[in-house]
């Protein structure tokens, strides 16, 4: 892709980042540079306060608290963890029940807010008639660009999308990869501080995912905030080390992945146990140095507590082979740290 | 942060974005997006066609008059017939100032029956029983409702929700859109029946016209509202135009006052007052007069914006965002 | 992962023919409608005339059995409460459960069918078109006729959901309250009513109610695999049944033309079919004056029916519809 890109800080990396979390199991408060350096801005691209959001009796996000600045955040959480929903409501599409979303100091649904931030939904759907130029200039043009800029607008964002020349046929004949570009042009268009990006790279080919990324690395290199939100953690780790996990309308943990992965490995895991044979089993599982305690729950039921999760699980079917037990039940008993550790597993895709 | 520091923009492309520019672009691609329910508008002029070619054909054949009516009804001679019964009576030996008495009588017998009985038929067969019955609310319906309705049943009326403009705006900007069409089915469509239905018709235009576009005004102002509230807006704009407005314009008693359609009729019925025009039972009907019409349907309108507007910017249209 | 792991295992059974699919499509058409808020409003809507009559007739029961047998005097006025209940029942002979009583029954129903069918339409038939699950259908192993007889067979249960079934509870409801309503076909000999009842009674209501089934099922599903989106479809099925309605009932009783203009109101041909079922002779059905023949009103719902099945054929050959 052309790199139109003017960087406000060149030698700053994409995840630079400023952000805190005050709930959820791993709590973090950080502040966080993996090339050393402090994030150059004080003002918060996007600010959630104490955020709830219900869709009738269901809770879609439950008290979030976050705050983003300059740089790339990776959004994970399984289908229905509230990732889309946060999303929304920091596009202004919805509006929180409890809390406030603020862009650069705006609610989050205003119009001011508007001009501010740029949205990729996740919805596949256009004015599926007109062709991808067509769509971004009309884009343009309701963003209040006069004709002549919405033109020249146009033109270069879709270059920088890569699609400049196969722009003047109908959305309707596009493939995957075509559209998403085509929607993240649209995002562009008005040069936002705040690129909301809902699964900007599923549907998308191998190239065309690694010129997306690129293109990501370079808008946050501009000083651009990017929350991008996907369900496979191994596609984000391409594009930020720094990730917010939700799990049941939650964040369950936020910041670099390499700290979640230590403050995970030093949080102890509940975990429930049935096998054919419990008390031998118990004594096994208490020569692991990963185990901190078992208690025998009744006749049929082990509760283990463990750190180190990842070395737990490989100890454990180990065991279970060599010994000769037959596992019946095996259960996390904490969710959000199991959410997490799904995803850090690799479990969560 | 200002919104242009990482993009290298050509000068012409740094001007600064202007809400009412946006506003005034979304009015017009929102006109031309309706243009794009093709078999809507198809159907919608077919139908104007269709009525065109039964009331020209009725005009060539020159039935706006009384003259085919019959007396006793079904089965009587015709009124023509019965004319020409009283005018053949004039060559009867009348004394000499009876018979100048008798054809002056019958000369405006002859002159009500063809010249101004046409205007009778005309407006209550084709204005009152087909246009403001049927045409009128469905054309308002079928457009007003798809302003919002078709773009939540397509899904993306969230590219205009993203934008920065405040959801009145997008609301106005919305109602704005949907009037030339409207108008121009409504008013225009009229024009042309009137046109088509010859003297009577040209007349008919020229009392009837402000009442058909203020029942337009009206009816656009309430399915837009539906739109912006329901998510099936069309079955209940349905409802509303030909179940509810008919059981209530028929209802005795003042119930009937909570429909469009009554406001538009008494305004017609006022402005056609000097030809005769009145509701057939008026102490059943108990018609308003012109001025209170006017007020209702210019109030009504305006209250039905500043609901929709109302509504519009609270609601989430949430099937803007399930994918 | 082995499929033995996931306990996947073949068919054993015997697969039905591919008739048998009429009735999961059926079912599944009529869940989707089922589900919906408004299907139920609307549906309440189009009972309010048979409780209107279910408690007419109740209300004029319990009249009859409060009035003392004795005549009443009050001052010098003495009057006998047999009369005045016969007086009443003479008024409201419509509730008195001969074919009069279904034949308005049926009559006034048509707005609500017209409404109900215009949801139907989109529900069932547009959907697949619009958000292309018609393949889903195709390929499994069935044909397209099948597909359309299933989307028939639901359209026919709303049908009668609103029409037959209502009058045959209407029917059994006469039926409780008298025996011999139901056992003896001149139950009316005494001049309380008129036609037939008990079983030829029911036979005709039956008969009612399977013209309409056919004729609005063909017509609906047809058009709505023609125009697939609500808007476009309600404007067709509201023409089709108000607008012609009303050009007919302008061209023959307002402007006096031939009463063949009459088979232009479809709704008004079902009747004239359908109320030969209820025993009624030509010339004194409970409809507007002059009429058109029977069998040519016949003749305009079978070609119509015919054109319709032509249509279906020659669509379900076509590649788009699986686009």
């Amino acid at each position: 892709m052309p790199d139109l890109l003017e960087s406000a800080d060149p030698g700053r990396r994409s995840s630079t980042l400023a952000s805190s979390v005050v709930n959820g199991p791993l709590s973090v408060k950080e502040e966080v540079s993996t090339d050393g350096g402090q994030a150059t801005t004080d003002e918060a691209v996007l600010y959630f306060e104490n955020v709830s959001k219900w869709y009738g009796p269901v809770i879609g996000v439950n008290q979030v608290t976050l705050e983003l600045r300059p740089g790339i955040t990776g959004l994970v959480g399984a289908n229905g963890a509230g990732k889309s929903t946060l999303l929304r409501l920091a596009a202004g599409q919805l509006r929180p029940d409890l809390g406030s979303v603020q862009v650069c100091g705006r609610e989050a649904a205003s119009a001011a807010a508007k001009h501010r931030l740029g949205y990729c939904p996740e919805l596949d759907i256009f004015y599926e008639e007109m062709s991808g130029r067509r769509f971004v200039e009309t884009m343009a043009r309701l963003q209040g660009f006069s004709a002549s800029a919405a033109r020249c607008r146009t033109e270069q964002t879709l270059e920088l999308v890569g699609m400049a020349d196969r722009a003047n046929r109908r959305i309707a004949g596009y493939s995957k990869g075509m559209r998403q570009r085509i929607k993240l042009a649209q995002a562009l268009i008005h040069d936002p501080p705040l690129l909301i990006l809902d699964e900007p790279l599923s549907g998308i080919d191998p190239i065309g995912r690694r010129e997306s990324i690129e293109l990501f690395l370079k808008l946050a290199e501009a000083g651009k905030c990017l929350l991008v939100s996907s369900h496979e953690l191994e596609e984000l780790e391409k594009l930020t080390d720094h990730v917010a996990i939700m799990a049941y309308g939650r964040i369950a943990a936020v910041g670099p992945l390499v700290r979640i992965r230590d403050l995970l490995d030093n949080h102890p895991l509940s975990i429930l146990v049935a096998s054919d044979q419990n008390r031998k089993l118990a004594m096994a599982l208490l020569d692991l140095e990963e185990v901190v305690g078992v208690e025998i729950e009744g006749d049929d039921r082990l509760k283990v507590l463990a750190r180190q999760p990842r070395r737990f699980f490989q100890k454990l079917a180990d065991l279970v082979l060599e010994e000769h037990v037959e596992l019946r039940h095996l259960e996390t008993l904490d969710d959000s740290t199991h959410a997490i550790l799904g995803y850090l597993l690799g479990a969560g895709k | 942060m200002t919104p242009t520091t990482s993009l290298k923009r050509e000068p012409a492309a740094q001007a600064a974005p202007s809400a009412f520019r946006a506003w005034v672009y979304l009015i017009r691609l929102s006109i031309q997006r309706q243009a794009r329910a093709h078999m809507m508008i198809w159907i919608a002029l077919g139908l104007l066609a269709f009525t065109l070619f039964i009331v020209a054909l009725n005009t060539q054949a020159g039935r706006w008059s009384m003259s085919y009516w019959r007396y006793p009804r079904r089965v009587g001679p015709t009124f023509e017939q019965h004319m020409l019964v009283l005018e053949n009576a004039a060559a009867l030996p009348w004394s000499p100032g009876g018979g100048e008495v008798y054809a002056a009588i019958t000369a405006s017998f002859r002159s009500y029956l063809e010249h101004a009985s046409g205007f009778f038929v005309f407006s209550t067969w084709i204005v009152f029983g087909l246009f403001t019955t049927f045409l009128m609310p469905l054309w308002s319906l079928s457009f007003a409702t798809e302003a919002l309705g078709r773009e939540r049943e397509a899904r993306n009326l969230l590219w205009v929700l993203t934008r920065p403009l405040s959801r009145p705006a997008i609301y106005l900007a919305k109602y704005l859109s949907i009037l030339p069409w409207c108008l121009l089915l409504n008013v225009g469509g009229f024009a042309l029946l009137c046109l088509a239905g010859g003297t009577p018709g040209r007349r008919a235009f020229v009392v009837y016209w402000p009442a058909i576009l203020w029942g337009t005004l009206a009816f656009c102002a309430l399915f837009h509202l539906m739109s912006a509230v329901l998510r099936r807006p069309a079955m209940v704009a349905l409802l509303y135009s030909f179940f509810l407005e008919t059981i209530m314009g028929n209802l005795p008693g003042y119930s009937k006052r909570l429909s469009i359609s009554f406001y538009t009729r008494c305004l017609m019925f006022d402005r056609a007052h000097d030809f005769g025009m009145r509701p057939e039972r008026p102490w059943i009907y108990l018609p308003v007069s012109g001025p209170t019409a006017y007020l209702y349907l210019a109030g009504f309108t305006a209250a039905c914006l500043l609901v929709g507007i109302i509504v519009f910017s609270r609601r989430e249209y949430l099937e803007s965002a399930v994918a | 992962m082995s499929s033995s792991l996931l306990h996947y295992r073949e068919w054993q059974g015997q697969y039905h023919r591919p008739i048998w699919a009429v009735l999961p499509i059926c079912r599944g058409a009529l869940a989707m409608l089922l589900r919906r808020r408004l299907f139920w409003a609307l549906y309440a809507f189009g009972l309010l005339l048979f409780l209107m009559f279910f408690f007419g007739t109740v209300l004029l029961d319990w009249l009859e059995s409060q009035v003392p047998a004795a005549p009443v005097q009050v001052g010098n006025f003495k009057t006998d409460p047999d009369r005045i209940v016969k007086l009443v029942r003479q008024g409201l002979r419509v509730l008195n459960g001969s074919q009069d009583t279904f034949a308005v029954f049926f009559t006034y129903q048509g707005t609500m069918v017209m409404v109900m069918l215009a949801l139907t339409g989109a529900v069932l038939v547009g959907n697949d078109f619009t958000h292309r699950s018609l393949a889903f259908y195709l390929a499994k192993p069935m044909s397209r006729w099948h597909y359309i007889a299933g989307k028939c067979l639901a359209v026919g249960v709303v049908v009668n959901l609103l029409t037959t079934v209502p009058a045959v509870l209407l029917f059994f409801q006469h039926a409780s309250g008298d025996i011999n309503y139901l056992t003896d076909p001149d139950f009316f000999r005494d001049g309380s009513g008129r036609g037939p009842a008990g079983l030829p009674l029911l036979a005709g209501i039956l008969g009612f109610g399977l013209v309409l089934t056919v004729f609005l099922s063909i017509l609906l599903v047809a058009a709505a695999s023609w125009l697939r989106r609500t808007m476009p479809l309600i404007m067709l099925w509201s023409t089709l049944f108000l607008f012609f309605r009303l050009l007919a009932a302008i061209l023959v009783d307002g402007l006096r033309y031939d009463p063949r203009w009459r088979l232009i109101d479809l709704w008004n041909d079902l009747c004239l079919v359908g109320f030969t079922f209820l025993g009624f002779e030509e010339g004194a059905m409970p409809l507007p004056l002059p009429q058109p023949q029977m069998f040519e009103a016949a003749i305009v719902l079978g070609g119509l029916c015919l054109s319709c099945l032509t249509y279906l054929s020659l669509r379900t050959r076509a590649v788009e519809v699986v686009r």
